[in-house]
């Protein structure tokens, strides 16, 4: 006869209560260190011309057209991040970058603990495994979340995850959560997409996580159709669909936009990609097998990724769960039974106080990195490095309403800057520029054979280059002259000639004295 | 009692079961697969680093020795020269003052395909499904498409397949072939740097099985035979070192890894891009591997370490794809077998059908083999083997046309080059004391000298400053590339010489110092310069090579 342990009622329940204080504060422990790498000045280029846009739209509504550039868009504006663009605004209006930062890091870490909550609750992945994929993920991803309509759907995916796993556990409550859900996520992100396309894949292909439970296929598909139809209600109604498909079909955009074109593998962040990728392999392998809508939504999240480097923040998203599941199980089946480490049981009044000091410890660890970034003087240096913040002051001193060129990754901070009078060339809403202006710009940009013949067709007279740009020197043997060196982002203010220069007989000599300092 | 003849019909026996085995529906499959591997990996010389790894064998040859320093460059013409692939060079010299291009261009041709059988037999030790086989080393072929073509990298791809095989039956039949290992290793490290790789991959081997044995995974191979991997490894690494760089040949191989400039500006050294189709069936091949090995969970350690290690390194850098291929092509095709088996496990097995009589399955096995062979043959071997260096093949690769023009300038000229074009300009124009600014043995070249022409390459601001205090004469460059674009417009350049492929700029302040002899205004009907400007215009421009 086999020797059993009874345990009091009252015992258990402090035992339980025990877990799941030891799980909580390895997840906010963890989630209170992934903030120190999701709260991000705006080092997305995008960011400005959204919040130009949320200005707009709070004032004047949604435009029917592209409202920042004198090129001819293709596409009628389709505001498919209106929602995202005006609370973009009203959290700037509010109390400037520094909140818009902490809103947008707390979102982005949310979005990883929830997804880490969409283990199967029977599979009782501990505490310490959730925390591992939430901070492995949150590095992975560091560089592509902060201030950005991204981490909205990353929130939505990982509120689908969530949805699912419930879903899957017999709770089929939980999907009639998701009409609401894409119905607001329509109007922030068009990466609702992706969540539409994880809940096409988990209704033939996910099984019930307990041997005993039904699962309930007609409520996911009926919560699916009626996602679908919530997406509808939004500004552009169904044409928000052909805004998607000429995002991901245009060829053009891969030439244009860094974020869609595949990894580059010599950058570190990519590498950590790269790593996380091989130990979720290495996991499932070792961990008893993926479960298959595991492995298809993991694999085609691979893919994408290989397609586009945007895509490496979803496929963190999707690897937190599963990092924590098949690692845990790869843990107790292959690790522990092999260790022979004495387990001495720490007293709960002690095991919570020493819970309480490290989540301190932490908390104090991450608001001295964290907070030095949020003051205005930090969002205001952090601005004037990394965007032509002194140049533009020049232009909009000297030639306010005049045309500008400049290159596609601080056209949205110029129209942010200038949002009057159609003075910008192009900024990173490809899908709406269509083709032909795209390939008007890249003509320029990439100084194909009409490049100079482009700017004098556009009326273009003024421009701000990278001091070391190949616009730079290009411009100065047609005769452009330099206006004026903003040296902390790096970038000239230049200006054609009025006449034909007849002779440009020197190279271009950017300028270092502060008398030319713009 | 035994008979003389009882082994000779063993071997009677042995010899038919094999021609039944070649001549079955798989077999027929595997065949044609194999012919058609030939294909892809028989094209004219893409290479641009061939020539000047031609010209440096001519030099070799008539010196009698080594070259201390490079004779090509007017920039790094004091540096010292590693020549680590003397003997291909070497060879390539004598074989082509014998023959022309033509025999490298079999020969090597050859060397990629004798890669991609020894990858066929590594796979085919384990005995898996014909059609599994063949669809495996299909898919390996398509996916090293953007690598095949002769070139002296592909010397390393087959030894490393080969190198893969002799350890791989090693581990699984034992016996002494392994050794054949020394004598490759001793050839190959006077052939191609790439050697290293060769040795990285048997310490893979190794480390991985020990590793596996300890981590109780499947499969793995008896302990004495992965020991006896060991004293191979040190004799193959020591006879590496007899070469004439010596030991330091061994640190030369890892120099290009940890070079930041070659991994940044050598196209070849980029990560695959996805989006071109050439590397996609590079990306359908990982991720399906990805998945079969989900599946199936059950993987040796060696075969988990090679694929970990290629993969990483496929993905750091394209060139590095076919790597990929040698080592993981076998791993794809056991893991496809592995999935199928579990199937065919489940499902009811059909009976086979009756097979046509023997004599017309040779027959048709034949008939096959004869046609798809002539049909590589004819439309694919001989009009690469045909192309010289001066034809319309190579001129829409090269700049055939300029180097002409350049061959008439009554004087040697300082040539400030695009970086894939200085090893044709110096094969053609060295001996005539032309020098070029950088040509592709970016080792030699150095970091900073490839950090300065990428910086003209991209129209810095500094780009002109970098050219004339090299001590440039012309600049010739691809035509449609930013810096010609910009040069059109500047006034202290003037244009000299312009086809469908390059341009050419001189100083304004020289122009008249170096007396160029005008360009040519047209050519004869048939010279491939007038066929380059119909066929470039039909093609809509060239590519860079």
């Amino acid at each position: 006869m086999s020797a059993m342990r009874v345990v009091p009622t009252g015992e258990l329940e402090r035992e339980r209560r025990a877990a799941r204080r030891t799980r909580f504060t390895w997840i906010a422990g963890a989630a209170l260190l992934t903030l120190a790498l999701t709260v991000q000045p705006f080092r997305d280029t995008d960011v400005w011309w959204h919040l130009a846009l949320g200005q707009l739209i709070t004032t004047h509504g949604i435009p029917a057209h592209e409202p920042f550039s004198f090129l001819p868009a293709a596409y009628p504006w389709v505001g498919q991040q209106w929602l995202y663009e005006v609370l973009l605004a009203g959290l700037v209006g509010a109390g400037g970058a520094a909140l818009a930062s902490a809103v947008m890091g707390a979102v982005a870490v949310v979005a990883l603990v929830v997804a880490a909550l969409a283990v199967p609750r029977t599979a009782r992945v501990g505490g310490v495994w959730l925390a591992i994929g939430i901070l492995l993920s949150g590095l992975v991803m560091a560089q592509v979340v902060g201030v950005r309509g991204q981490v909205i759907s990353l929130a939505g995916v990982a509120a689908v995850l969530f949805v699912i796993a419930r879903w899957r556990e017999g709770r089929t409550g939980f999907v009639w959560l998701l009409p609401a859900l894409f119905l607001v996520w329509a109007n922030m992100h068009a990466g609702f997409i992706v969540g539409l396309a994880i809940l096409a894949l988990a209704l033939p292909l996910a099984r019930a996580l307990a041997p005993a439970t039904a699962i309930a296929r007609k409520p996911l598909a009926a919560a699916l159709g009626l996602s679908l139809l919530a997406t509808l209600i939004n500004p552009a109604g169904i044409a928000l669909y052909g805004y998607v498909a000429e995002t991901f079909m245009n060829p053009t955009i891969t030439q244009v936009v860094t974020e869609w074109m595949s990894p580059d593998f010599h950058n570190v962040w990519v590498q950590l990609f790269e790593a996380e990728a091989i130990l979720l392999v290495v996991l499932w392998v070792i961990g008893g097998g993926p479960d298959r809508f595991d492995a298809v939504l993991a694999v085609a999240a691979l893919a994408a990724t290989l397609q586009a480097q945007r895509n490496i923040s979803l496929f963190a998203l999707i690897a937190v769960p599963q990092i924590a599941l098949y690692g845990s199980r790869a843990w107790r089946l292959r690790i522990a039974p092999r260790l022979r480490a004495r387990r001495t049981a720490t007293a709960p009044r002690a095991a919570s106080l020493i819970a309480v000091a490290a989540i301190t410890a932490v908390a104090a660890a991450v608001a001295t990195t964290v907070v030095p970034r949020l003051t205005s003087s930090a969002s205001a240096a952090f601005e004037s490095s990394r965007y032509p913040k002194a140049a533009a002051d020049y232009v909009a001193a000297h030639f306010a309403r005049d045309r500008l060129y400049t290159a596609d990754s601080w056209g949205g901070y110029l129209a942010f800057r200038f949002p009057e009078g159609r003075v910008v060339f192009l900024y990173d809403e490809t899908a709406i520029f269509g083709s032909a202006a795209l390939q008007r710009y890249l003509d320029v940009h990439l100084l194909r054979k009409d490049w100079a013949t482009v700017l004098s067709s556009e009326s273009v007279h003024h421009a701000i280059v990278g001091d070391n740009s190949q616009e730079a020197a290009a411009f100065h043997e047609i005769g452009w002259t330099i206006d004026c060196h903003d040296a902390t982002s790096g970038s000239l203010v230049m200006t054609a000639p009025t006449m034909a220069p007849s002779k440009v007989s020197s190279p271009l000599a950017v300028p270092t004295t502060a008398a030319t300092a713009c | 009692m035994t008979t003389m003849a009882e082994p000779v019909v063993r071997v009677h026996a042995r010899s038919r079961r094999w021609l039944e085995e070649l001549v079955s529906p798989g077999g027929l499959f595997v065949s044609a697969i194999v012919i058609l591997a030939l294909f892809p990996v028989t094209s004219i010389i893409r290479d641009p680093d061939f020539w000047w790894h031609l010209r440096a064998g001519q030099l070799i040859v008539d010196h009698g020795a080594l070259l201390g320093t490079d004779p090509f460059t007017y920039t790094v013409s004091s540096h010292a020269w590693t020549m680590h692939e003397w003997l291909s060079e070497v060879f390539f010299a004598v074989v082509q003052r014998a023959g022309g291009l033509g025999p490298i261009v079999l020969i090597l041709s050859v060397v990629t395909w004798i890669g991609i059988v020894c990858i066929l037999l590594r796979a085919a030790l384990r005995a898996p499904n014909r059609f599994v086989l063949g669809l495996g080393v299909l898919l390996g072929v398509i996916a090293g498409y953007p690598i095949w073509g002769p070139r002296v990298q592909m010397v390393t791809f087959c030894f490393s397949a080969l190198t893969l095989l002799l350890v791989e039956r090693h581990l699984v039949r034992g016996g002494r072939a392994i050794w054949l290992l020394v004598p490759l290793f001793l050839v190959w490290s006077n052939l191609h740097s790439g050697f290293i790789i060769g040795l990285g991959f048997i310490a893979v081997v190794i480390v991985a099985e020990l590793a596996g044995r300890r981590l109780g995974m499947p499969d793995n191979a008896s302990s004495s035979r992965v020991r006896a991997l060991i004293p191979v490894l040190v004799a193959c690494a020591v006879v590496s070192m007899i070469n004439p760089n010596g030991p330091g040949i061994l640190l030369y191989a890892f120099q290009t890894q940890t070079s930041a400039a070659q991994q940044a500006l050598i196209l070849e050294w980029h990560s695959p891009d996805f989006h071109d189709w050439n590397v996609l069936p590079f990306g359908i091949m990982l991720v399906s591997l990805v998945a079969l090995i989900t599946v199936n969970r059950r993987l040796r350690a060696r075969d988990a370490a090679l694929v970990l290690v290629t993969a990483a390194l496929a993905l750091q850098s394209v060139r590095h794809i076919a790597l990929f291929v040698a080592a993981a092509t076998p791993v794809w095709i056991n893991q496809a077998d592995l999935l199928l088996r579990r199937r065919r496990g489940r499902a009811v097995q059909r009976r086979p059908g009756a097979m046509p009589p023997l004599r017309l399955r040779v027959l048709t096995f034949a008939a096959l083999a004869v046609t798809l062979f002539a049909a590589f043959v004819a439309g694919r071997l001989v009009p690469a083997m045909r192309a010289q260096p001066g034809s319309l093949a190579y001129a829409q690769e090269f700049p055939v046309c300029a180097t002409r023009w350049l061959a008439t300038a009554p004087r040697p000229l300082n040539i400030f080059n695009q970086y894939g074009e200085g090893g044709f300009l110096s094969y053609q124009l060295s001996s005539r004391g032309d020098k070029v600014f950088v040509f592709g043995d970016a080792a030699l070249m150095g970091d900073a000298l490839l950090y300065r022409y990428a910086a003209v390459e991209a129209v810095q601001p500094s780009w002109e400053s970098i050219i004339r205090s090299a001590g440039t004469d012309i600049v010739l460059f691809d035509t449609g590339t930013p810096l010609a674009n910009v040069m059109a417009h500047s006034t202290r350049w003037v244009n000299v010489y312009h086809d469908p492929l390059s341009v050419a700029f001189v100083p304004v302040d020289k122009q008249s110092a170096l007396n160029l002899p005008p360009a040519p205004a047209s050519y004869p009907p048939g010279d491939p310069c007038s066929q380059l400007k119909v066929a470039s215009s039909v093609n809509g421009g060239t590519q860079n090579p």
